[in-house]
């Protein structure tokens, strides 16, 4: 590119040119969004197998597979940093909305162990869920994570209406409908635009 | 009457550079440098540029033991850019 005067026609060609530049070198999150959704899964799925079927007391110990994305998370986030030329809104929003909604998880953690986790802890987590994919949805205009946060939060007040153990299986339903499939979509939406 | 184009704007490669920091919270010399398909010694002196007339700010620092420069729009650069952009849009809606 030369620093040469041009025409106005020519300049705004230009800044369309430059934008949908930076548009796609948006960082593709879809493997957060995997990852945890991969564990989350199999976490509800055990934690069903082993309460429902296997009768094993000590069934919420599956929820300790968080551990891993925590791990991956911090892993992932240390590798990016190191290879990322370009800060945009749109990470940097992804971002602090995942460390809210982590934060929003751990405190709501803390609430339900002092107050007692009874029934009431699936629906709300399949809640929060909801509105963390509805907002990520929002925020990169992808539809399927939009649909996700509104199917969690409608398996969010489903799952008031049957018993913990069923919970459970609605918690594992919302993680397939809201993280993994548009995860997937995601993924493959991204690998079609940079071609 | 139309109203002067930005001299500062109205250059290819700093208009490539201001539309590409607009839209970004700040970006590395490197990856302007990669999308404006601009030689880095050219690159330099528009920064330069663009950093004298107040429309970015520019960081350097040290990241894994390699320098590295960091540019950001300033806010009387994102004035600048509107109004550059409006005034185009006068002259192309009259033209």
């Amino acid at each position: 590119m030369t620093d040469e005067k041009f025409s106005p026609e020519q300049s705004l060609q230009l800044i369309r040119t430059m934008i949908n530049k930076t548009k796609r070198s948006m960082s593709d999150k879809s493997i957060y969004f995997l990852v945890w959704g991969w564990i989350t899964f199999v976490a509800c799925i055990s934690q069903f197998v082993l309460k429902h079927i296997f009768q094993y007391e000590k069934h919420y110990l599956v929820w300790t597979l968080m551990i891993i994305g925590i791990v991956f998370s911090i892993y992932q986030g240390r590798k990016e940093e190191k290879t990322i030329r370009a800060k945009t809104y749109v990470d940097e929003s992804m971002k602090h909305l995942w460390a809210g909604m982590a934060i929003s998880f751990f405190v709501l953690s803390m609430i339900l162990s002092r107050l007692g986790w009874g029934t009431v802890v699936f629906p709300f987590f399949i809640m929060l869920y909801g509105l963390g994919t509805f907002i990520s949805g929002s925020i990169i205009k992808f539809r399927p994570l939009i649909i996700g946060g509104i199917s969690a939060w409608a398996l969010a007040v489903g799952a008031a209406y049957v018993g913990y153990d069923y919970q459970i299986l609605f918690g594992a339903a919302a993680i397939l409908i809201s993280y993994i499939i548009p995860a997937y979509m995601l993924r493959s939406r991204n690998k079609t635009v940079e071609q | 009457m139309f109203k002067d184009l930005d001299p500062i704007l109205h250059s290819q490669l700093r208009l490539a550079i201001v539309s590409l920091l607009i839209s970004v919270k700040e970006a590395e010399f490197t990856f302007i440098r990669e999308k404006t398909n601009s030689t880095a010694g050219n690159l330099s002196v528009q920064i330069q540029k663009l950093k004298d007339a107040g429309y970015i700010d520019v960081m350097k620092q040290f990241k894994n033991n390699y320098p590295q420069t960091t540019c950001k729009i300033t806010k009387p650069g994102i004035r600048a850019f509107e109004e550059y952009v409006i005034n185009l849009q006068s002259y192309l809606g009259k033209g």
